[in-house]
């Protein structure tokens, strides 16, 4: 369990952790989603207390992180997957951690094992790939058996194989009742591997709920109708104040606050032929986007992300 | 928790698959274990190592082979056999700073200081074990070396007239002088590595201090500038090998007042000022 309170990082003007507040439940993989430069990486350094909070406090298991006198039993973090000196053979870098908290021989091995580093242990870290480095340094998240787990960006860089283990194992420990908190922005992944999501802007959370109540919240979900007389249709469905189209090509509307029988309805009863209709659920890349519009650090140029042209009731075509 | 039984013996919970593992807690000695796991697994360690030992026997064999010749004209017992023995110290000494330096800045370039504070977030212990470590395999080399340098310096003892006499105190100073020499100076350069954080401002500030910075205070002709010279720590700590007839080994000031161990205990008030600042420095500072 993973508690912050009012956390918060200054650097000079800058404040790139703007007074978390967020618990970390036991028993659920938790998601910690943003873009580039929310404050991810820094949140997750300080709770392991690797970088001072300007403000407010965080605990892993009741305590904060420094006070345990196991960390490593405690919690398990990849922060980088380039925490490792590269001129250290990965089985040598594995076991000096392991003789801080006077773990086990074997342990390193059956981590080095857990990780598929077999053949690799005594090769320098340096000469590893991205997806090896994170396969050790997952590997020495895991080498104390903690109960929490801290997982910067842990897939980035593996392969779809790597990926598929690192989803497995995540969902699995989890299953155990361990807390497993991965940052990442990747949204597909975090679709598949978390339960729960918090999900940061410019240092501020803007969502935190189950992964469902996310996509949910980013609006009704749309239909999709395909006709060659899309825009006779277009000002029939437009007569509802309540109902949204918008046409994406030119026999392509996307409809909102409508349900495809009544559309299939409409359009029987004006003699209208469709190709397509299709309900189009709301997508946690949606959700994402729009909770996260006004928050991006770095945004790329207006012009490609200016929205599809949009049709309302009585406008003009 | 992931213990699906408790164990009933420890025979079987150790060959259980999902047993959970015994973890301790953090201590200064598990620290050091690791650390020497750390320094011993990097191939640039035994490098340094190696080039440092080899100075010794080359440097008192070539300076005793060197004044083998000039010896006759000499009166008896003019040459202080260990300050041949150990002529090795000084190039030694670049070697052991260099790697003290880069023992600690390493961990900041690579991000492994990372994973260090993260299995020791007290930080001072781990910065502590660190430092014993790597002071303590500069003064192994600095008594392997003048072992060695003895062995090499050896076979021109009898045309010279000196020896190594063990029951003469100043013998025994300048002997044990280097590993303890060698050893203070390293836990300096570790201090500034752990201060500056970057292998190259770390090495340039030990060389800067050592080559240029002492050397030009004891060259301005100004007394007490000289004199202050004489408390700069290499300058200071050099005294400890310095044999009391001849100059010194390592170049310092001329002017000084210092003993051999009032020199030494100088370049130890010298080492715990700065590791008191790496150490200040290291609790606060963001990793």
């Amino acid at each position: 369990m993973i508690e912050a309170d009012g956390l918060t990082k200054r650097y000079g003007s800058a404040t790139v952790v703007d007074g978390m507040t967020f618990t970390v439940q036991p028993g659920k993989v938790t998601g910690f989603l943003g873009p580039n430069g929310a404050g991810k990486s820094t949140t997750m350094r300080m709770v392991v207390g690797l970088d001072r909070p300007s403000a407010g406090r965080v605990t892993v298991n009741g305590k904060p992180y420094a006070q345990h006198r196991a960390p490593l039993g405690e919690v398990g973090v990849l922060l980088d997957a380039k925490g490792v000196h590269g001129g250290r053979p990965a089985r040598d870098h594995l076991l000096a951690l392991a003789l801080t908290h006077g773990i086990d021989r074997r342990r390193v091995d059956e981590v080095i094992e857990l990780a598929g580093l077999t053949s690799v242990a005594r090769r320098r870290a340096g000469h590893f790939s991205l997806g090896m480095g994170q396969r050790l340094g997952i590997a020495a998240a895991l080498l104390g058996d903690p109960q929490t787990l801290i997982l910067d960006e842990p897939v980035n860089g593996l392969d779809p194989e790597g990926v598929l283990w690192v989803r497995t194992l995540l969902r699995g420990l989890a299953a155990e009742g361990r807390t497993v908190f991965l940052s990442s922005h990747l949204m597909s992944e975090m679709a598949l591997t978390a339960d729960h999501l918090i999900v940061v802007g410019r240092g501020r959370i803007v969502a935190d709920a189950p992964v469902a109540e996310v996509v949910a919240r980013a609006g009704t979900s749309a239909v999709r109708v395909r006709t060659p007389d899309a825009p006779r249709l277009a000002a029939l469905l437009s007569r509802d104040p309540a109902v949204d189209v918008r046409s994406t090509s030119a026999d392509l509307l996307d409809v909102t606050g409508s349900t495809t029988p009544a559309i299939a309805a409409l359009a029987a009863g004006a003699g209208i032929v469709l190709h397509e209709l299709a309900p189009v659920q709301a997508s946690l890349e949606d959700a994402y986007l729009q909770l996260t519009g006004g928050e991006v650090e770095y945004r790329s140029t207006p012009a490609d992300a200016s929205p599809p042209a949009r049709h309302t009731a009585g406008a003009p075509r | 928790m992931t213990t699906a039984a408790t164990p009933t013996s420890p025979a079987t919970a150790a060959s259980r698959p999902r047993a959970r593992t015994a973890v301790q807690p953090v201590t200064y000695s598990r620290l050091v274990a690791a650390e020497w796991v750390k320094i011993r697994s990097l191939r640039s360690t035994w490098w340094a190592l190696a080039l440092a030992l080899a100075f010794f026997p080359l440097l008192a064999a070539m300076r005793s082979s060197s004044i083998a010749a000039i010896a006759a004209d000499a009166p008896p017992n003019f040459f202080v056999g260990p300050a041949y023995v150990t002529s090795g110290v000084t190039l030694a000494l670049l070697v052991v700073c260099g790697l003290g330096v880069v023992a600690v800045t390493a961990e900041y370039r690579t991000g492994q200081i990372r994973s260090t504070l993260a299995a020791a977030p007290t930080r001072l212990p781990a910065l502590r074990a660190k430092l014993t470590v790597v002071t303590g395999l500069a003064f192994a080399v600095g008594l392997v070396g003048v072992l060695t340098g003895w062995a090499a310096a050896a076979p021109w003892f009898g045309t010279i007239g000196m020896s190594v006499d063990l029951t003469d105190p100043q013998h025994v100073r300048l002997m044990l002088g280097v590993p303890l020499y060698l050893a203070a100076m390293t836990a300096l350069a570790f201090a500034l590595g752990a201060i500056v954080r970057s292998s190259a401002a770390g090495i340039a500030s030990v060389l800067g201090l050592v080559f240029v910075v002492e050397p030009a205070f004891a060259y301005i002709p100004f007394e007490p500038l000289q004199e202050l010279a004489a408390y700069l720590p290499t300058a200071a700590g050099a005294r400890l090998v310095t044999s009391d007839s001849l100059g010194s080994v390592v170049t310092g000031s001329g002017v000084t007042t210092l003993g051999p161990w009032g020199g030494f205990g100088v370049l130890l008030a010298w080492v715990a000022v700065l590791l008191v600042v790496a150490s200040v420095l290291l609790r606060r500072r963001d990793v």
